[in-house]
């Protein structure tokens, strides 16, 4: 059976909408963060102040106010990106009635369990409102999704943190494969409560510097000193290479392949210490898949041991390397922000160095790409290493 | 006669209401039990109601042998349990090596957190402990399972409300037929916690009497939590290996009703649709169906709509169709029923007997449905079951399970 297709992109993040934003704020190295509220008094005084927030943003161009009441900030954003990939894709309502909907989420509904956990526990248990109730479950904007878009399809949330996204991707591709969707809206969407990026910062996950006295993550820097928390909502359309046809549709992209690993020696809030294991199934995935990648996009968001992981491990997978992106440096760290790259990757253009980026860190040996005009990739790694034991990585090659 | 399944079930593991082993649980299911009643660890002051089905504490052989217990959630310490016992069960020695782990749940360590968040917020007196937060990660029970294990190979947690564990162990059975995998550790762990209690009485669904699925005088759900684990893997590597299969894994299906946010599909559409595609894959007739596990929430409108959906489905043979709810007897385990219910309807199978349903009084007459009561129903030796799962969002997921012959392969 032929590798599924990728008829369709959207993007949703602190750009706005559409995946030129993303390009533009790559090719810039525009970090958009913003001040989080910190007026409840939950960070640590010398904590965190920034993040990539996308939810403040107008969504009525996409979703009519009266619905969009109703979905707390990762449904809207995911809503969003789902209508523009479809709009991408060329997607008619008759084509998304099969469609399946498959989204991660790292932390799923920060915003709406925040509020829920607050009248639950100030207020009374009997405060707690049914409509908050309904969008806190993770699954609510695959579910919003498929609401809005008729999607009724298999409908799955995945969950495993940083390396979710990539799993999505597979999922996706397995629903095509198994002949369950001719379609899949898959992708990922993530969203910042003040509580969550509180919790993230006392964690010490948090990068609290940068140039300028601002904050930027610096992946694989010998400096870095955690990631940059982010918002965002990227979708994809993963169609059977039959189904597209029939429609005349081109592909933006082909998903020549997909997996995942796991090392059972991590901690469960951290990183293995030894990349072998982890470089052995990356290496042996790509094998089993021909060409070498002519880019990568890495999960690199700042964090001591993520980067350093990661790092070891492609430096032990891929020989040569190829240029190292790390999108997480301008981003922010969302499953979102590798999606929407990948995508830039296979059109290639200019990509400005990590801002920030001073040294790379020797324990690790590698650095980000170092700036300039990035060639269009044939193929393109994406890879994520989650903190507890989970990777995934996926193959996304240019027609 | 469909093709033989190429996925089997060579072990079990369960942490429910009942207890800490698939023993446990088979005894307490066969008895038609109910364990909802006052909760201990969960306080259910304020709430509208006060009954739960809660586990109870752990055997102390457990707390001795599984390292770093007592920092788990007790969603960790449920997965990790179900999953030690399914391996163990599988005749698998660890650490397990090569093998995908797919798991569901829903709020996972959610009750730890709540400590965390209540003491940041000032609700409860103490020091916030900022490890607790690791606790709430959906990924967290499959994670530690993985760990546990060690279990090397694709780890995915899928968190589709009360459709998790079915999804999950229908990822598992695509990852076998792909080759990706050839064996699979596949379930789902939650376990009760103040937002999902406070929740679903917000919405009006929890019972204040007893839970009572496909009754007339049914008044809502009642909240339980545990993990369900099933070992699978190919026929082929249970044969080379000479490892009994418990059942057969034939097919698994998954729709969206894409028509409310909680309320089902009046009709059952979704959920029709799920069935029929779990039946496509399995290659079975709907006549091949011996019995069905129910989601069975007892909620009004849930009944309706699912035996509304089995009308559909099994047309005039749907008021002979045995069905069965466990959620009467221990709850609604949320991200992880559609796990602990797959173990129950592989036990139906290895037993050839499905389990009753909690409460002797008889089905609601408007539902048309045939629920096993009092005791347990015999099954035929080669008989097929379905599990059923519907969820919030209106994700529906359907797995089609086939008793394996005496000796054979199923």
């Amino acid at each position: 059976m032929s590798a599924p297709w990728i008829t369709g992109v959207g993007v949703m993040g602190a750009a706005g909408a559409g995946l030129d934003g993303v390009a533009d704020d790559l090719a810039a190295a525009r970090i958009r963060a913003t001040g989080v509220d910190r007026s409840a008094g939950l960070h640590r005084p010398a904590g965190a102040l920034t993040a990539v927030l996308a939810s403040h943003l107008p969504t009525a161009e996409w979703i009519p106010p009266l619905v969009a009441r109703r979905m707390g900030p990762g449904s809207r954003l995911a809503v969003v990106a789902a209508r523009t990939a479809t709009a991408d894709a060329g997607l008619g309502a008759p084509e998304l009635h099969r469609a399946a909907v498959v989204l991660a989420t790292i932390y799923g509904a920060a915003a709406v369990t925040e509020k829920l956990l607050r009248q639950i526990l100030l207020e009374s248990p009997e405060a707690a409102s049914p409509a908050l109730f309904t969008e806190s479950v993770a699954n609510a904007p695959a579910a919003q999704v498929a609401l809005q878009m008729g999607a009724r399809g298999p409908n799955v949330t995945v969950v495993q943190r940083q390396a979710g996204a990539l799993l999505a991707l597979g999922r996706a591709a397995a629903l095509v494969r198994g002949g369950r969707a001719d379609v899949v809206l898959a992708g990922a969407v993530d969203e910042v409560s003040p509580l969550l990026h509180a919790v993230l910062d006392r964690f010490g996950a948090l990068t609290t510097s940068g140039p300028d006295g601002g904050e930027a993550p610096r992946p694989f820097d010998r400096r870095r000193d955690g990631c940059l928390a982010g918002e965002g909502a990227a979708v994809l359309v993963v169609e059977s290479e039959w189904h597209a046809q029939r429609r005349g549709a081109r592909p933006l992209a082909i998903l020549a392949g997909a997996g995942g690993s796991f090392d059972p020696s991590s901690p469960r809030s951290g990183w293995a210490r030894d990349p072998r294991p982890l470089a052995e199934d990356l290496a042996a995935f790509l094998g089993r898949h021909g060409a070498p990648p002519e880019a990568a996009v890495t999960g690199g968001c700042g964090a001591r041991g993520g980067d350093r992981l990661e790092g070891l491990v492609l430096a032990h997978a891929l020989d040569p390397l190829p240029p190292l992106l790390a999108p997480k440096a301008v981003l922010g760290d969302h499953g979102s922000a590798q999606l929407a790259t990948a995508m830039v990757t296979l059109a290639g253009g200019h990509v400005a160095p990590a801002p920030g980026f001073g040294e790379a860190d020797p324990e690790i040996g590698v650095a980000p790409f170092s700036g300039g005009d990035l060639a269009p990739a044939r193929r393109t790694v994406v890879t994520a290493f989650a903190p507890g034991g989970a990777a995934s990585w996926a193959l996304l090659d240019r027609p | 006669m469909s093709p033989a399944p190429r996925v089997v079930v060579t072990g079990l593991g369960a942490v429910s209401p009942f207890g800490w082993t698939v023993a446990d649980l088979r005894a307490g299911l066969r008895r038609g039990d109910t364990v909802i009643r006052t909760p201990r660890r969960l306080d259910t002051a304020g709430h509208r109601t006060r009954l739960a089905a809660e586990v109870p504490p752990p055997p102390a052989d457990l707390l001795a042998s599984v390292g770093g217990w007592r920092r788990m959630a007790w969603a960790d310490r449920f997965a990790v349990a179900a999953a030690a016992e399914a391996v163990a069960a599988a005749g698998l020695a660890t650490p397990v090596g090569r093998a995908g782990l797919y798991f569901g749940g829903s709020t996972a360590g959610m009750a730890e957190c709540e400590q965390l968040v209540g003491r940041l917020l000032g609700a409860f007196p103490g020091r916030p402990r900022i490890a607790l937060a690791a606790s709430q990660q959906i990924n967290a029970p499959g994670d530690a399972a993985a760990r546990h294990l060690g279990l090397r190979g694709p780890v995915e947690t899928i968190s589709s409300a009360c459709s998790s564990g079915t999804l999950a162990i229908g990822a598992a059975l695509e990852a076998i037929r792909d080759g990706e995998v050839d064996l699979a550790v596949a379930g789902g762990s939650d376990a009760l916690c103040q937002l999902t209690y406070a929740g679903f009485n917000s919405l009006r669904s929890v019972a204040a009497g007893r839970c009572l699925p496909f009754r007339a005088h049914r008044e809502g759900l009642s909240l339980g939590e545990g993990a369900g684990v099933l070992v699978l893997e190919s026929a082929d590597r249970a044969a080379a290996r000479s490892a009994r299969p418990l059942a057969g894994l034939a097919g698994a299906g998954a729709s969206c009703d894409a028509h409310h946010m909680t309320a089902p599909h009046p009709e059952g559409a979704g959920a029709v649709a799920a069935i029929r595609a779990a039946l496509a894959d399995a290659g079975l007739h709907p006549d091949a169906i011996a019995f069905l596990n129910a989601h069975g929430t007892a909620t009004t409108h849930n009944d309706d709509a699912e035996s509304r959906a089995l009308a559909k489905v099994f047309g005039d043979r749907t008021p002979r169709l045995p069905v069965t709810s466990v959620k009467g007897a221990v709850g609604h385990l949320l991200g992880s029923a559609g796990a602990l219910e797959a173990v129950a309807t592989v036990l139906a199978l290895l037993d050839r007997e499905v389990q009753p349903t909690a409460g002797d009084d008889p089905a609601d007459p408007t539902l048309g449905v045939d629920l096993v009561t009092g005791s347990p129903r015999p099954l035929a030796a080669e008989a097929a079951g379905i599990s059923l799962s519907l969820a919030f969002g209106g994700a529906n997921a359907a797995i089609v399970l086939v008793a394996v012959p005496e000796g054979g392969r199923p």
